[in-house]
């Protein structure tokens, strides 16, 4: 079985912008102007860069407080994971669970889905092409509902100040944990799912005729 | 330099057999013209390629000049209120902003100021902007880059999110304190799905190759 040729194979770029196929060598897009390449430049180095550095910050954003929350019987300093706990303690079950999602599950999961495919693409691990574009599409879409926790913190700080009674301040996870979704979502951006059939096309020409 | 289709919805400046590459796979395939409302689908991996979306952007003007309304209450009233003995306090965007940013946290008051005030507006103000004098075959000046623009802000733009999250706080104050919805809560709601309407109806295609049409008609009248 051999599959259709890509558009890279006959020197053809698509424009990342607006979709039209044209030469590489005309460099820019004639249509909208974008700059033209067959593949995201260093798309694999770029998303490894992108992901160690989103796991070097998810650390401090774990360990941190996210919020403290003082009043009268003096401060209280939450973490990411504490501030789910005490949810599943009160009994708040579905909160519970969408802020585990999103700010604990999402992160990890992102994160292990685009090693997977980066190691794919340079073809150190084997996987369906079509799995892998599933993947792919699904990590795209997720990793922006992580923000959610970081947007919980913005709203209490602005509605809980009651001065000496209650107050709520911001600690330093909030910024780590926003600079792992934003960094996660470069990643995405950057990581070139073309590669992973370039690698597809490359295994069925090397494996013989059954 | 228009060639009207009998079943198409728009104009195509040919000037050979199109073609597409799938962004997944990269396999390069005639693009025919579909009828309204029909999809193609990538020959290798199954991928939608595109689609012709019918009114597309008549759908675009209208939902965005609604999202932008609803912009402007969202901002303007608060989403909640919370009232605790004699004091109470107000969650507008602005303030919540001003607050992080006395609490010595600027960078995160950025963050949320640009995924749920900039980022949006770029989107809705953008699409309005191009979609609605496209519609007549006009190109407003620079709608090629406010376009290239709107696909760099989509990812950005996480009022879902931001509203996700109002829910997520206020099932969490609800034991504390009296909170109270705003105006500004629903018309977020309204925004929301404004703007995923908007942006869920746009045909790519339809308004590549109508700007592609409009800047070559200029460049014929010069
Ligand atoms: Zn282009
Ligand atoms: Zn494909």
């Amino acid at each position: 079985m051999s599959l259709p040729p890509p558009a890279a194979s006959q020197e053809l770029a698509s424009c990342h912008v607006c979709q039209k196929v044209s030469p590489i060598r005309l460099e820019n897009c004639p249509r909208c102007g974008a700059h033209l390449h067959l593949r995201k430049p260093q798309s694999l180095e770029r998303t490894w860069a992108l992901l160690l550095s989103a796991c070097a910050l998810y650390v401090p954003a774990n360990l941190m407080p996210i919020m403290t929350v003082s009043g009268l019987g003096g401060g209280e300093a939450n973490t990411i994971l504490s501030g789910v706990v005490a949810f599943w303690q009160m009994k708040a079950y579905p909160v519970a669970i969408v802020i585990f999602t999103a700010s604990v599950l999402i992160p990890i999961l992102k994160v292990a889905a685009l090693v997977w495919l980066c190691l794919a693409a340079s073809g150190r691990v084997w996987a369906s092409p079509r799995a892998l574009s599933r993947v792919y599409y699904i990590t795209e879409l997720l990793g922006r509902w992580s923000m959610v926790d970081v947007f919980v913190v913005a709203i209490l700080v602005c509605l809980v100040r009651f001065g000496t009674l209650m107050t709520i301040t911001p600690g330093p996870a909030a910024l780590c944990f926003s600079g792992v979704v934003i960094l996660t979502m470069f990643a995405a951006m950057s990581f070139d799912p073309r590669l992973i059939w370039d690698r597809h096309r490359a295994d069925l020409a090397d494996a013989p005729p059954p | 330099m228009k060639r009207h289709h009998p079943w198409l919805s728009w104009p195509q400046l040919r000037e050979g057999p199109m073609q597409l590459a799938c962004h997944l796979c990269d396999t390069l395939q005639a693009a025919p013209r579909l009828r309204e409302g029909d999809g193609a689908y990538c020959c290798v991996c199954g991928e939608r390629l595109y689609r012709n979306r019918p009114h597309s952007l008549a759908h675009a003007t209208g939902f965005s000049a609604a999202a932008l309304i609803f912009m402007v209450l969202a901002h303007t009233f608060p989403f909640l209120t919370m009232t605790s003995g004699s004091i109470s306090t107000r969650l507008t965007l602005m303030e919540a902003a001003h607050v992080l940013i006395r609490d010595n946290d600027p960078l995160v008051a950025a963050g949320v100021v640009f995924f749920t005030m900039v980022a949006p507006f770029i989107l809705v103000a953008g699409m309005l902007y191009v979609a609605a004098p496209l519609r007549h075959g006009v190109a407003l000046p620079g709608a090629m880059r406010v376009t290239r623009w709107l696909q760099w802000m989509e990812p950005w733009s996480m009022l879902e999110v931001f509203l996700l999250g109002l829910i997520v706080s206020l099932l969490k104050l609800g034991k504390m304190a009296e909170v109270e919805f705003g105006l500004g809560l629903w018309a977020l709601g309204g925004l929301v799905l404004c703007t995923a309407a908007a942006l869920g109806g746009i045909d790519k295609m339809e308004l590549w190759d109508r700007l592609e049409i409009t800047r070559k008609g200029e460049a014929n009248q010069t």
